[in-house]
């Protein structure tokens, strides 16, 4: 699996030089998601999905922090019920940026987070089903910088604080109907594509992999991180406690660090 | 091919005229011209002159301060000295790293001249020259030709003296503000600082640094005893107008973090701080709309963890 993540970023990273010397006008480009597609999707039909919506800014205001907010009009019941929904940056050096694996706990699934952006690009959101049909929604972002970045301050004391989890659900919450959970964790996610300024090489990938969330001892929801999602991760989603209770979180970084925490929801 | 030579030849032409153009300058008396740039955001309708850009004259030689975002920019500002003096252009000081004020440097080279910085802004360019090249290419397009990243050999840690000749400027290098690598440029013979992007006038604060940091410099400069000042972007200014000018941006930045800090505890959502905070402050600035979101979308992350 390292070998292909490998290869996939070098593959990116070269793409990236090819469209740079093309591009003159700041928009973004379609002809890389058949690229993408075939990396990580090989050879599998893709359908529309206009049950899969997306809230975005046409114009990001700031790269390192895209605010994204992604909406599945459908429960679990559905007969097409996404299972995993996989979110993809056609045009950052690694495209996948989360991949969110769905219980009936979410409802209709809605989540917002922030993402990087390397440059102007199309977003992708890929929703997968129990039998592997896969459906596709698109939006176009602009943007600029988001995924090189700045490297800086005291690597002693980021990382004492990576890790470092706040959460909470929205009050009041009625029990059986949609509520709204906000999980930040601290964590610088370094891409593996920061220069190391000292060794001229690069400052190694250090980010948080995943995060598991229960609610009452039972799954609601597990992320696995890539690093297109934004430093510091934020993820802001429906899920729907019955009865009062803890949600919980297990979140994992790539040196094996675990971080875990939990908020209580009272009636 | 006739139509390529001829197209080849006037393109040469424009060049060459673009070249000679020099740049326009407001002479404040006492050897201190500025350039004033156009009110333009990067992202939008951007020509590589929106920052001010000045030259200083001594009686050995001269100081740049800020040199524009192209190297166009920059051949322009030196034709403007050529104009006024032939003595040694010894210095080129930028005010901080961001890509307005520095992508002119290249054309000073052919001085020999020192080029001088806050002592992180080799470090500060380094880490942000693939992408300030790229979108800056993105953005300028031929208009960027032959710009590139000239970084400082002189670094300021806190202060530093520059002679010019019978005129010394002070360097004061700051913690994390506006960015962070920011320096101010102070002429005792002419009372005049240069602020670099410290101070905003007319045009929306950027915040690319640290707003608790920039707000405490604010407090710093309310004391400067500079009788004019030069901001980085927008008209000089006079006597006690700098001071209140300073006020204005002052009042800007905790309008801005009170209101983030009011949308953090009250459990809003960035998205939406980003239409509504500090937006009493609208009818105030220029850009307002693009850089105040910008601002917004920058500092709210980091303030969530207060």
């Amino acid at each position: 699996m390292k070998s292909i993540n490998l290869a996939l970023r070098l593959i990116f990273a070269g793409l990236g030089l090819i469209s740079f010397s093309l591009q003159t006008h700041a928009e973004s480009d379609p002809s890389k998601w058949p690229l993408v597609k075939e990396a990580f999707f090989a050879q599998r039909p893709m359908a529309d999905a206009p049950f899969i919506t997306f809230v975005a800014p046409r114009r990001a205001e700031s790269g390192a922090q895209v605010p994204l907010e992604i909406a599945i009009d459908q429960t679990q019941a559905d007969a097409n019920a996404i299972k995993t929904l996989y979110l993809l940056v056609d045009s950052n050096p690694i495209p996948l940026t989360a991949t969110y694996h769905l219980t009936d706990k979410l409802g209709k699934f809605k989540l917002a987070t922030r993402i990087r952006m390397e440059m102007d690009s199309y977003i992708r959101a890929v929703g997968e089903t129990a039998d592997g049909k896969l459906f596709l929604a698109s939006v176009e972002i602009r943007a600029a910088g988001g995924c090189g970045g700045t490297v800086d301050g005291d690597e002693n004391a980021i990382r004492a604080a990576a890790g470092k989890i706040k959460m909470n659900v929205e009050s009041p919450v009625k029990f059986g109907d949609a509520a709204s959970a906000t999980f930040i964790i601290k964590h610088p996610m370094r891409t593996g594509l920061q220069r190391d300024l000292v060794s001229q090489g690069f400052v190694p990938a250090f980010y948080i992999q995943k995060a598991a969330f229960t609610y009452n001892n039972e799954p609601v929801m597990n992320v696995d991180f890539g690093v297109g999602t934004s430093e510091d991760p934020y993820l802001r989603f429906n899920f729907i406690p019955r009865a009062p209770g803890v949600l919980a979180v297990n979140a994992f970084d790539n040196d094996g660090k675990e971080f875990s925490h939990q908020a209580e929801v009272k009636n | 091919m006739l139509k390529k030579i001829i197209l080849g030849i006037t393109s040469l032409f424009i060049f060459h005229f673009a070249l000679a153009a020099p740049l326009a300058m407001e002479s404040l008396g006492n050897g201190v011209y500025v350039h004033h740039g156009v009110h333009e955001d990067m992202s939008e309708g951007y020509h590589a002159d929106i920052c001010n850009v000045s030259f200083i004259v001594g009686s050995k030689g001269i100081a740049v301060i800020d040199t524009g975002g192209s190297l166009k920019t920059g051949q322009a500002l030196r034709e403007a000295i050529r104009k006024v003096s032939n003595l040694p252009i010894l210095y080129v000081i930028n005010t901080h790293v961001h890509p307005d004020h520095i992508f002119g440097n290249a054309a000073f080279i052919q001085d020999k001249a020192t080029f001088v910085g806050h002592e992180k802004l080799p470090d500060a360019m380094e880490r942000r020259r693939e992408n300030y090249l790229r979108i800056n290419q993105q953005w300028l397009g031929d208009t960027f030709a032959g710009s590139e990243i000239v970084k400082p050999s002189m670094l300021v840690k806190t202060t530093a003296n520059l002679d010019l000749g019978d005129r010394t400027l002070l360097l004061t290098a700051y913690p994390t503000a506006h960015t962070n690598t920011d320096l101010t440029v102070f002429d005792h013979k002419s009372a005049t600082l240069w602020t670099g992007d410290l101070l905003f006038v007319e045009r929306t604060p950027s915040i690319d640094g640290d707003i608790k940091g920039w707000l405490a410099v604010i407090n710093e400069l309310k004391t400067h005893e500079a009788e004019f000042a030069i901001p980085g972007h927008s008209s000089s200014l006079k006597d006690a107008n700098w001071k209140k000018q300073l006020n204005d941006q002052e009042r800007y930045l905790w309008t801005l973090l009170n209101d983030i800090r009011a949308s953090i505890k009250k459990g809003e959502v960035m998205e939406k701080a980003m239409s509504t905070a500090a937006a009493s402050e609208r009818s105030y600035w220029q850009l307002f709309d693009i850089v105040n979101r910008r601002n917004v979308n920058n500092i709210y992350p980091g303030l969530e963890w207060e």
